[in-house]
């Protein structure tokens, strides 16, 4: 609880210092004073620089003790060999928490992590926590607060990132303002001298405005203590991780053939998997989990399939069975005791994936849709639609919709497959919540992470 | 980084009441070969030694031993290939019949034991059909280790009928959960075979490492 009070201020900070302010272009001075400067007008920042008078036309201060206000957050992206100075400086000016974005510490080996302890040994006495070092920094969009250096903002949202690559993050937020996916929290952690992975999950568990996390791991720092935060947390929001370090290079010389077969990956799979943490295989994956994690309730294993196009629909049974995505069995009688207009007579065969052939219109579709979402056995539903001369995309997401509206509790997935044709209806799809996906194995893979116990 | 001695494993062993075929160790083979006699044939004849990690490759392992000619014969060739080399004894087990599964730890630096099941023999290694638990493993948790590997349908007797307890097997991997949790200094284990059919589940190689 502690630490979600001292992390509040260091995430919607009234003032920040960036000690290292820069008018160089290209420099991480210069990324952290041109972000914070685009941030919250109501939030004061002050330029630390004892070389240059002004930095982006505002005047600087030589040393953050010259500051006459308070200081809630300082940023620091100086050479490693003086952070330890500044760091005491900071202690002195008696800031409510530290980013310390320089690298050239604990990464580096011995005497690294000699300066990274000695500086955590200052901060921990005089309990101010520490986020880094050798890091991006955090960003949280919801208040326009971004104290990173990363070239792009990224939208608001409600997904929470946490991630051990710095750069990773800086393409995902740009490929992601392009899908108008947006965020809540993004925290880069670097080092973890002091705040962990750990802490930050336990935050962004708290954090209202974060319905999903998702996080890129390349190693865990007490893997027990992360195991008792992610159960927890887990039970409240769906948790996401891709983790690096699969190949298993330096496995060879373990001593028991338990040892050579539980490489890193299968461990911390097998501890992902115990904690309720999903874990996926690509970035593709990751984000696409967390879209229907956002937009949908979960559900329990029991799905229809409801296509115009044949192919499409045997497809998607394939990728099913090989999920383990069960799919409901669906009779002519179950159908035509609900299609009481008999909508659906041309079907020949109306079963689970329900095909409503090619020349399907609107009414075909709602009477389809509607038919399955009214069984009791099925829990959720994926919907195909395949591009004909006289398929109508806008007219069947809005009955798409509609239908979401009568049975909230079940969760759809969408396939409308095509490019120009389809993307109006897509956005709109999308505008309304229901998560679209421009394949059948992604939208398959994307309703799997709804199913509970799967 | 060295096995555990015949003495220690069997002792604990029995303090974490994990079943495993009556074994002794010898160093002379008229007492080996009356130890044999008491507990009938077939028997399996193989080395322990806190240093050879894989001893049926030197030539340590004889099994499915039937009579006193077929002992003495594999207890010379046994000491003839291991010649030289620093051997504790030779133990001496009754072999048993059923199907051979695989059970092991690993003791991880960040998240501590890591509980392994998997099929005996070479499919742990040439397949990798094996899932992990990070201890502490309670029953119904083992129980779920032993169904999720793909190989279950075979223990389960797929076309043969034969089925196995796996209630017993759950229990072993609890017990060993236990003995991993609370002996530190155990680094590894490895337990393959171990042998189960209707009846009970039992341990028939054990290497403990510390």
């Amino acid at each position: 609880m502690l630490i979600s009070l001292k992390l509040d201020k260091i995430f919607d900070p009234s003032s920040v210092a960036i000690i290292g302010a820069s008018d160089e272009k290209g420099t991480v001075g210069f990324g952290l004073v041109k972000n914070l400067l685009s941030g919250a007008k109501k939030r004061k920042v002050f330029l630390v620089n004892p070389f240059d008078k002004e930095v982006f036309g505002e005047e600087t201060y030589s040393s953050i003790k010259d500051i006459k206000e308070k200081v809630d957050l300082a940023i620091i992206a100086v050479p490693s060999k003086i952070v330890l100075q500044i760091v005491k400086e900071c202690i002195s000016k008696k800031v409510s928490g530290v980013i310390i974005v320089s690298a050239g510490f604990g990464e580096l080996g011995e005497e690294g992590k000699k300066r990274e302890d000695e500086i955590v040994s200052y901060l921990r006495e005089a309990k101010i926590p520490l986020i880094g070092p050798n890091c991006l920094g955090i960003i949280n969009p919801r208040v326009n607060f971004n104290a990173s250096f990363a070239p792009i903002s990224p939208l608001k949202g409600n997904i929470g990132f946490l991630s051990q690559s710095g750069a990773l993050l800086n393409s995902l937020m740009d490929s992601m303002n392009e899908k108008n996916i947006g965020f809540s929290k993004l925290v880069s952690y670097g080092n973890e001298a002091d705040l962990s992975l750990s802490d930050f999950l336990h935050y962004l568990g708290e954090d209202k405005d974060t319905k999903v996390i998702c996080m890129y791991i390349e190693g865990i720092k007490n893997g027990r203590g992360f195991m008792d935060v992610a159960s927890e947390v887990s039970k409240k929001k769906p948790i996401i991780v891709i983790k690096s370090g699969r190949s298993n290079a330096g496995q060879k010389a373990a001593a028991t053939h338990t040892g050579s077969i539980a490489g890193d990956y299968e461990v911390y799979a097998t501890a992902f998997k115990q904690s309720g943490v999903v874990l996926v295989d690509t970035l593709e994956e990751l984000f696409d989990s967390a879209k229907s994690l956002l937009m949908q309730p979960k559900c329990s294993n029991g799905i229809g399939v409801v296509t115009n196009g044949g192919g499409a629909g045997v497809l998607t049974v394939d990728y099913c069975e090989a999920e383990g995505v069960k799919l409901v069995e669906i009779k002519d009688k179950d159908i035509d005791q609900v299609d009481k207009k008999g909508t659906l007579s041309v079907i020949p065969a109306k079963r689970n994936p329900l095909d409503l052939l090619g020349d399907a219109l609107p009414d075909r579709y709602l009477a389809g849709v509607n038919a399955f979402l009214s069984q009791e056995r099925v829990k959720g539903l994926i919907i195909i639609e395949t591009t004909q001369i006289m398929t109508e995309p806008l007219e069947n997401a809005k009955i798409i919709i509609e239908m979401k509206k009568k049975y909230p509790k079940k969760p759809i997935v969408c396939c409308f497959l095509g490019g120009e044709l389809v993307s109006d209806a897509i956005k709109l799809l999308e505008k309304n919540n229901i998560p679209n996906y421009p394949d059948l194995k992604r939208a398959v893979k994307s309703i799997k992470k709804l199913i509970k116990d799967l | 980084m060295e096995i555990l001695s015949f003495e220690e494993t069997r002792k604990l062993l029995n303090k974490y009441k994990v079943p495993y075929c009556e074994t002794e160790i010898f160093n002379f083979q008229d007492k080996a070969l009356a130890f044999a006699k008491k507990i009938g044939f077939p028997v399996v004849l193989k080395i322990h030694s806190r240093t050879i990690f894989h001893k049926s490759e030197i030539g340590g392992v004889r099994a499915n031993i039937k009579n006193e000619d077929e002992f003495i014969e594999a207890w010379n060739q046994i000491n003839e290939n291991t010649k030289g080399r620093n051997i504790e004894g030779i133990l001496v087990q009754k072999m048993l019949i059923g199907k051979e599964i695989a059970m092991g730890m690993k003791r991880d630096n960040q998240f501590g034991p890591v509980m392994m099941f998997g099929l005996g023999g070479i499919f742990i290694e040439v397949l990798k059909d094996v899932s992990f638990r990070i201890a502490p493993v309670n029953k119904d948790e083992a129980l779920r280790m032993i169904k999720e590997i793909k190989g279950y349908k075979i223990l389960e007797g797929y076309r043969t009928g034969e089925d196995i307890n796996i209630v017993k097997v759950a229990e072993i991997m609890v017990s060993l959960s236990k003995m991993s949790m609370k002996e530190g200094n155990i680094i590894g284990m490895d337990f393959n075979p171990v042998i189960v059919n209707e009846k009970y589940a039992k341990l028939a190689d054990f290497r403990i490492i510390i």
